[in-house]
């Protein structure tokens, strides 16, 4: 059966696309909302849950010391290798959108 | 200002604290025992209520560190399964949930914590009253006329106090209902 993550959903692919360099919380929001252009902003409760789930699951992990008291993560191997699947998947997706006007006219 | 009042439902109790706010108010206080402080404020504030289960020190000093960086302040709650009351100044962001699987895992949440404790008020009702009748007169309903009356009514209050944790298992069984009505409508879109 497939993981009860998949497909991403917006949040968890931006937040997965955003930890391929090592961020703490808020500064994950910060990122996120300059590589959505500002469409996507994340509240503090959702950015909670989706830190704890990615965690609990082994896609992302806290990198040892830096700032503080704010925790600090990372994409883990098994992170990127659904990010990798993830991209087939939209890829071929789009090679339908891209398509669709060849199908029309055979 | 302090305002006394009881909750059974955790999206009731949002909704009133939201309309003190909106009176100018800003919450400085809350007590585990229904007491509400109050103050005047210059700019408007918003509230908004989280349930947690229990929380490692660790993961709360976590918890609480990702939401005040987000601006909330933290009035009340304790790492060990409770609401967690949050305020801040109103802005552009004022929700602490931002997709609906947030929203889903919220009512999930709430759920549980009025379940819990509602059958945890069932189990004391169940020792309360397994072994004992709801009026303890004795020969009560033998009586007859104003002797009945003067013994029914003087004891009354007492069964109502003695019916309390039943009264409460009725009210967070609502609670759950409404959380549960929430999910659903929530989950199937």
């Amino acid at each position: 059966m497939k993981h009860k993550l998949l497909p991403l959903s917006e949040t968890m692919h931006y937040i997965l696309l955003a930890l391929r360099e090592p961020l703490h919380g808020y500064a994950i929001m910060q990122k996120i909302e300059k590589m959505s252009n500002g469409t996507v902003s994340l509240a503090a409760g959702t950015l909670y849950g989706a830190i704890e789930n990615l965690n609990k699951h082994g896609w992302i992990e806290p990198v040892s010391g830096e700032t503080g008291r704010r925790k600090v993560y990372k994409i883990t191997d098994k992170g990127i290798t659904i990010l990798n699947d993830e991209r087939q998947r939209l890829r071929h997706i789009i090679s339908l959108y891209e398509m669709s006007e060849i199908d029309e006219e055979v | 200002m302090k305002k006394f009042k009881l909750f059974f439902n955790i999206v009731e109790e949002e909704q009133w604290l939201n309309e003190q706010l909106q009176k100018g108010y800003r919450c400085t206080n809350i007590s585990g025992l229904g007491i509400y402080t109050f103050e005047k404020a210059n700019k408007a504030s918003i509230i908004r209520l989280d349930y947690q289960d229990y929380l490692s020190a660790n993961r709360f000093e976590e918890y609480k560190t990702i939401y005040e960086d987000f601006g909330w302040t933290h009035i009340r709650g304790s790492r060990f399964g409770s609401i967690q009351y949050w305020q801040k100044t109103a802005d552009s962001q004022n929700e602490i949930f931002s997709d609906r699987q947030s929203y889903v895992h919220y009512y999930k949440r709430l759920m549980n914590y009025s379940l819990s404790l509602a059958i945890s008020l069932l189990m004391i009702s169940y020792m309360i009253y397994k072994d004992s009748s709801l009026y303890e007169t004795k020969g009560l309903w033998d009586m007859e006329g104003s002797l009945f009356w003067k013994a029914f009514l003087f004891e009354t209050p007492f069964v109502i106090i003695k019916l309390l944790p039943l009264i409460m298992v009725i009210l967070f069984g609502f609670s759950y209902l409404h959380a549960y009505r929430q999910y659903s409508l929530l989950k199937d879109k």
